[in-house]
């Protein structure tokens, strides 16, 4: 209101001041260019986000994004932003206006936005934000009801489950069909249990097993194996878009996500009541009290917020940062409440009672939470550090080593540093003498220009030249292509110091320069003897540019006088070489020879001075004109902390040889014990904010189009209008106590749905992740409560849930068909029949590597090989990760955009979006799984292996591989089939036994009973 | 037993439901087979698609969309305000190192990196106009395959598989030849939570040479005699269990699936098997030349599956065009290896009357900033940049859409990424605001809420 206000003071002013010009300037330009490109969506006949551009009134008043334009701000004023298309409102959206229309339009608003005939603008009385109210029917909508125990219909003893199903069985004119053979059950429930098939003694048992507790001793035995955990474990991450891997545009490694997996197997084995599992899962960090082992399995929880899938790359920090939490608001909604929060982003939900301000209300908790350690591209997500005891005591025992080690370095740079600076102090007296060593030495550069500009020609009589690759001693790598193509140069071959040698026939004896032409980019020093001797310890030291053939140079590097016959120099430098094309021995005319001077090496020798203070003087004199300057300069030269007497590398070695190495070796230490330091286990998790705040919403779901700000609270519908304010912290503890309440309407119903879903392949709600208006309605409502109250009742024991559905005499029920039956009811809604199944990616991979005796049970840890936010593949290259471990299916790594293929043909879930319901296809890529994957093919040969290993005859082996893998005997016409196919086989020689066997034991893992459960 | 979506998604194969279909003509109205070719929404001008991806972003203005200005105020500052989000530094204006000319009866603008397709512009329908809202590859790439830059979605090539199903059931509806793994990888040609049948199915990656690019477990270490003797003892297995167990479509359709995997085995390799082709056909292609060979192999595998009825076939280019430095070099080096190929592919497709009925998109993730980026590079640029159309319904030797006098920003007819969607779909028979399918609560669409066809483009 007030930047209103004051826009219309303007206006009037605006009026008063210059109207001809502007009237000129609208009349003209603006005003056609408003009809012409705007008035069509933002007009009489459409008001598109809500605005209209057809008079100065309603362009103050704006629409959706706030006002239109603000006088004399054009800045400030969408009309302009939008008409310069370089933000996110891009207007007219097909077409970007001349440059001169977007001038002048921007030109009109600077100058106060004067509409001629404007009248005077009375300020509207402002709108109040609309408050979304629900119909009765929208409050009335059954998921939204808060959960009834309903009485159990009398069934006369039948158990609960099936007392409710009779009546809608009843209702159809249909009957439950007759329990399944005891074979069919024990596999039935061993794989909706374990995710693995029975073994032939576990099933022989359980057939001879006559007790009336026969099945309830079964389902206690298989409720508490490992394997329960991982197999429904496994459900739960599909539902929590578990993987190892970003996935997205950036795929990097979740190096850590694992913990999280092993969390979830380890809370449903334990039977975790499920509300404290959800509490965790949205809080955990927030929850107080418990071991240490506790809270680091509830800050491991939370990194259930933190899995999603992110765009890393993205530019835009803001939009990036409400990305993530829009995937982590669709996650928590569809996972633990059945409800879409994430149509809500952009408006109000179209088909559910959800607001686009409750939608807001929650991003607020998430934007008051640390999910992410950087914004900056590529973005890192959030991790802490959730070690054990025994890791924190090794932490601090490195911590002390560390310490006591940096302070070795500290005393030893010390003592270093105070007999470095004692030296300077004394050498700094004899300055004079330094400057004027330095300017003789300066005056050998004469001399040092090259004697011919190029050598390679050979021009100067009596020259030698030696292509640099035809060394006669040394570790260089020659190269004649890339840095070395069509001249041929030698570089680091990785032995250092680098090392080339060669023995040259000089042609009289004289005085020679000593050239060498190379490449470098970075400046590396070599030094350069002959006959033993160091001619010049900073020989190639330039840098000309690049390493490639293109800046090859030549430079004259030192004068030596040479006899006739065999000379020997040498090139050493300490780190990788230049790259040397050529060296050259050019004699030098006696005049010239003359002129030049003692080396600095003889110079230093000679007045008892430091060699690197020599040389760094020798760089200062080679300003001066041949003459030292005046003592006030020469003092402020030498007091100059960056002069000639600065301390270096070098001059730390001259001074004193020994204090150095003794830095070299604590700082040596130092590197080493800090590379010791013990791995600290982090997991994937969030932390709340140091400042939580509330968001605005932001219209269509833009984060550059912000209306109004919702405090943080939840979804009105669910919590009622009369919410506590949450005052502190982000509101995430509040959160996962609401959801995870016994009176949340949702929580308990959709949960109970999931495990209905595990044992019957469909959900009492058909949608198990959206239990909204789109979603289906539950087919038996009133089940669904009471196995929900039941969940709450029993302390959220999911065990409870399994008991209480496996002992139900529908679970228990034959799969066969009936025609009659079918067409009452042809998607058994009425559950008149026991749904068949096909096994999932993992049981199928699972049971064939159990069936061949290869399945490794170890649990836990991660066979991720790729180092945490490491790239887990590149544009070509599929990375490190290895699929080939015999370890269950639940522990191989899962890549987003790069799953292991075996997955990817049967039906695993894009590990991208939450999926309560993994959809089933038949493709022919599962048939070229079972013919052509590894997986089959080594299950098939251990398998063959196995069979062959054990005595018998053929006939008994048959017998022994229909018991593996359908835990039953073959018919007698099975095994002649099964025979005869083995005979027509080639099995001259073992291996083509074997092969024979292969290919028996391949079928029968291939066949639909194998394949699907009964 | 089986609701209608679990009857959709089971049924894959089309086969053996003629058992089930009177008990099922009362409850199933829809056609079982996802990938029964299905009726457009309205007549199609195009069959199929065939999707040159130029992976890494292209030059526009160096390559298409000729800026004289730019040349004039080489190393000048941009005059206008550059975008709100932007990748790198915006540096000063930088000419094309490449000549211009125009082409053809239509008079096209092309540079010199691209003298065979010069030759054939007036088969090419130019929208120089295209602009995305993602700047990095990651981003772009989904933007540009999927719709999306925010969220996992379906691809278009799922898209469309799903609205119009495959004329050969022995390969694939959707293939893709050497995808990159990055940039969003799978997910660039992935179902998302369309059913898995409508997945693209991957010959090989962006890592493999083009010649050992294979469909997946297309094959194993069994010799095929042995191999028919499994499926012949599998088959009487399966069936006699079938029988005992009565009708199911879920089995039904496992037993075909087998058999169609044994034809599929035979069918893959032999469209990919180029030794049949002429020598003429051949050179054509650049298939002689090692330059040339790589993306050529791509193209002419490209045209044999669509010869075969596979839907959306798209060849990838991988990540050569990101020029930020040796962009003389690089595009050089480029355009050299994929011009003769594509301009191959327009005339074979031609010759053999494929041309009319096949879609064939020609760009990249995004175009290149006419700013310099260092000495001889441009940075990624997704405000403007250069698609081309050719075939089935486009307006052929048009160009569409313009950006302002340095190739900056798209100026007039803006086309998005969504709108090049809608038009692609509409080309194909399909409306995009109906191509809809029900997932967590809403009807998704390749458009989501965007897209307008491009009704300039079509013929």
């Amino acid at each position: 209101m007030q930047r209103f206000l004051s826009a219309v003071c303007l206006l009037a002013f605006a009026a008063e001041g210059r109207a001809a010009p502007a009237d000129e300037q609208f009349e003209k330009v603006v005003r056609p260019l408003l009809l012409n490109k705007c008035v069509g969506c933002h007009g009489e006949t459409k008001q598109k986000g809500d605005l209209r551009l057809d008079s100065l009134e309603a362009m103050l008043k704006g629409g959706e994004s706030g006002p239109a334009l603000v006088p004399g701000k054009p800045e400030q004023s969408l009309i302009v932003t939008a008409v310069r298309h370089n933000e996110a409102l891009k207007m007219p959206p097909k077409e970007k206006l001349p440059a001169a229309e977007i001038a002048a339009l921007a030109a009109w608003v600077k100058a106060g936005a004067v509409w001629p005939d404007a009248k005077p603008v009375v300020p509207a009385p402002a709108k109040p934000a609309a408050v979304r109210t629900f119909t009765a029917e929208e409050k009335a909508f059954w998921a939204f009801q808060p959960v009834r125990r309903p009485k159990v219909p009398d069934a006369k003893g039948a158990n609960a489950i099936d007392a409710f199903l009779a009546e809608g069985l009843k209702a159809k004119g249909l009957a439950q069909a007759p329990t399944a053979d005891k074979r069919a059950l024990v596999r039935r429930l061993t794989f909706d249990l374990t995710g693995l098939p029975p073994t032939a003694a576990e099933v022989e048992a359980f057939e001879s097993d006559t007790s009336p507790d026969a099945w309830d001793k079964l389902v206690d035995r298989l409720l508490a194996s490992p394997a329960y955990g991982e197999k429904w474990g496994r459900r739960w991450l599909d539902v929590a878009r578990y993987a190892d891997s970003n996935g997205m545009d950036e795929n990097l490694a979740h190096g850590n996500a694992w913990r999280y997996r092993d969390y979830v197997v380890r809370s449903f084995n334990a039977d975790k009541p499920f509300d404290q599992f959800v509490k965790e899962q949205i809080a955990g960090d927030l929850l107080p009290g418990g071991t240490a082992q506790e809270r680091a399995d509830r800050l491991t929880a939370t990194g259930f917020l933190v899995i999603g899938p992110k765009m890393l790359a993205e530019d835009d920090p803001m939009k990036m940062r409400m990305d993530i939490i829009d995937e982590q608001l669709d996650t928590l909604g569809q996972a633990f409440l059945g409800l879409t929060l994430g149509c809500a982003r952009c408006h109000d939900h179209k088909f559910d009672p959800i607001t686009a301000a409750d939608y807001y209300a929650l991003a607020g908790m998430f934007y008051s939470t640390k999910s992410m350690r950087s914004y900056g591209v590529v973005a890192q997500w959030h991790e802490r550090p959730v070690g054990s005891m025994e890791g924190s005591a090794k932490l601090a025992e490195y911590e002390k080593k560390r310490t006591a080690a940096s302070d070795a370095v500290r005393a030893a740079e010390k003592r270093l540093r105070d007999a470095v600076s004692a030296r300077l102090d004394a050498e700094r007296k004899r300055a004079a003498v330094y400057a004027e060593a330095g300017l003789q030495l300066a005056r050998r550069r004469d001399p040092l220009r090259l004697a011919v500009a190029d050598p390679s020609k050979g021009e100067v009589k009596g020259s030698v030249l030696v292509e640099a690759e035809n060394y006669t001693r040394g570790n260089a790598l020659k190269l004649t292509d890339g840095y070395g193509a069509d001249i041929g140069v030698i570089i680091n071959s990785g032995k250092l110091p680098n090392v080339a040698e060669y023995d040259i026939e000089v042609p009289a004896d004289g005085t020679y320069q000593i050239a060498l032409r190379y490449a470098a980019q970075t400046a590396r020093p070599t030094a350069l003897s002959v006959g033993g001797k160091v001619v010049r310890s900073d020989a190639a030291g330039e840098v000309t540019g690049s390493w490639n053939p293109d800046g090859q140079k030549w430079f004259a590097e030192a004068v030596v006088p040479l006899k006739k016959g065999k000379a020997t120099v040498r090139l050493e430098c300490a780190g990788p070489f230049p790259h040397f094309d050529k060296l050259a021995l050019l004699p030098l005319p006696k005049e010239q020879a003359a002129a030049v001077g003692p080396t600095a090496e003889e110079i230093a020798k000679e007045k008892l001075l430091l060699l690197p203070l020599v040389r760094a003087w020798a760089k200062a004199a080679e300003k001066w004109k041949d003459k030292p300057p005046a003592a006030d300069e020469l003092a402020k030269l030498a007091a100059d902390a960056n002069g000639p007497f600065k301390r270096t590398p070098e001059l730390d070695a001259a001074v004193d040889a020994a204090l150095t190495a003794d830095a070299k070796k604590a700082k040596d230490e130092l590197a080493a014990v800090e590379k010791s330091k013990p791995a600290v286990d982090e997991a994937m998790a969030v932390e709340d904010d140091a400042k939580p705040q509330h968001v605005r919403v932001h219209l269509r779901g833009n984060h550059l189009t912000l209306g109004a700000e919702v405090p943080r609270r939840f979804p009105v519908i669910v919590a009622g209008e009369k919410q506590a304010p949450i005052t502190k912290g982000s509101g995430r503890l509040e959160l996962a106590e609401w959801v995870a309440s016994k009176d949340n309407p949702l929580t308990a119903r959709v949960m109970a749905n999931r495990v209905w879903l595990g044992h019957f392949g469909t959900g009492l709600v058909r949608t198990p992740d959206n239990f909204g208006r789109l979603g289906e309605r539950p087919t038996h409502p009133e089940l669904l409560d009471y196995l929900a109250s039941e969940l709450v009742a029993s302390g959220w024991s999911v065990k409870h849930l399994h008991r209480l559905i496996v002992k139900s005499a529908a679970y228990r029920m034959g799969t066969a068909y009936d025609a009659d039956k079918f067409r009452a009811d042809p998607e058994n809604r009425a559950y008149w029949r026991f749904n068949r199944r096909r096994l999932d990616a993992e049981e199928l991979r699972d049971g064939m590597l159990a069936v061949a005796g290869i399945l490794d049970r170890t649990p836990g840890g991660t066979l991720l090989p790729t180092k945490n936010r490491a790239y887990v593949n590149s544009t070509g290259g599929r990375g490190a990760v290895d699929f080939s471990s015999p370890r269950r299916s639940i522990y191989l790594p899962v890549i987003r955009s790069g799953l292991f293929d075996a997955f990817q043909a049967n039906d695993f879930p894009d590990p991208s979006t939450p999926a309560g319901l993994r959809t089933q296809t038949t493709i022919p890529a599962q048939a070229l799984f079972h013919l052509n994957s590894a997986v089959a093919d080594q299950s098939a040969e251990a398998f063959a292996k196995s069979l062959l290993g054990a005595p018998g005859d053929d006939a008994a082996r048959v017998r022994e591989a229909f018991r593996r893998t359908y835990a039953r005997s073959p018919t007698a016409t099975e095994t002649d089939r099964v025979l005869k196919f083995l005979a027509a086989s080639d099995v001259s020689t073992d291996a083509k036994k074997l092969k024979a066997w292969q290919s028996l034991c391949r079928v029968l893992l291939s066949s639909a009973e194998f394949a699907f459960v009964e | 037993m089986f609701s209608r979506r679990d009857m959709l998604r089971s049924a894959g194969t089309g086969f053996g439901l003629l058992a089930l279909a009177d008990l099922l003509a009362a409850a199933e109205a829809k056609p079982a087979d996802p990938l029964a070719p299905k009726k457009p929404h309205f007549p199609a001008k195009a069959k199929r698609v065939i999707f040159l991806f130029m992976h890494g972003g292209p030059s526009h203005v160096d390559t298409f969309d000729h800026k004289p200005k730019l040349t004039e105020d080489d190393g000048k500052p941009l005059p206008f305000p550059k975008p709100r989000v932007v990748s790198g530094e915006t540096g000063n204006l930088l000419a094309s190192p490449w000549k211009f000319k125009r082409y053809g009866q239509s008079g096209a603008t092309v540079s010199e990196l691209f003298p065979h397709l010069s030759t054939a512009v007036d088969d090419l329908c130019f929208i120089k106009s295209m602009h995305g809202s993602n700047s990095r590859h990651g981003g772009a790439l989904l933007e540009l395959h999927t719709g999306s830059d925010t969220f996992v979605r379906p691809s278009m090539g799922s898209w469309v598989t799903y609205g119009l199903g495959t004329e050969n059931r022995d390969l694939p509806g959707f293939v893709t030849i050497c995808p990159s793994l990055s940039h969003g990888g799978v997910n660039n040609y992935s179902s998302a939570f369309l059913p898995a049948v409508y997945q693209g199915t991957p010959l090989g990656n962006a890592g493999i040479s083009s010649d050992k690019a294979t469909v997946p477990f297309i094959a194993g270490t069994t010799p095929r005699t042995q191999q028919r003797r499994e499926l012949d003892l599998l088959g009487e297995m399966d069936s006699e269990r079938l029988a005992k167990l009565g009708p199911d479509p879920a089995l039904e359709g496992r037993i075909q699936s087998f058999e169609m995997a044994f034809r599929m085995q035979s069918a893959a390799p032999e469209v990919q098997d180029l030794s049949k082709e002429t020598e003429e056909t051949k050179a054509l292609y650049g298939l002689n030349d090692p330059v040339t060979a790589g993306f050529g192999r791509q193209c002419l595998m490209a045209r044999r599956f669509a010869e075969a009825g596979v839907r959306f076939v798209q060849c990838s280019h991988s990540y050569h065009w990101d020029q930020h430095g040796d962009l003389r070099k690089g595009h050089g080096r480029n355009a050299l290896a994929v011009d003769k190929p594509i301009t191959a592919l327009l005339i074979d497709l031609k010759r053999r009357g494929l041309l009319k009925d096949t879609l064939v998109v020609w760009g990249g993730e995004f175009g290149r900033t006419p700013t310099a980026q260092g000495k001889d590079g441009r940075d990624h640029h997704p405000h403007a940049f250069t698609y081309w159309l050719a075939g089935g319904g486009v307006k052929a030797g048009t160009s569409y859409g313009t950006t302002d006098e340095y190739g900056f920003y798209a100026a007039t007819d803006k086309v998005h990424f969504h709108d090049l969607h809608a038009t692609m779909l509409h080309l194909l028979g399909l409306d995009h605001t109906k191509l809809t399918y029900r997932h967590a609560g809403r009807d998704f669409r390749l458009t989501d809420v965007h897209g307008e066809v491009v009704k300039g483009v079509l013929a």
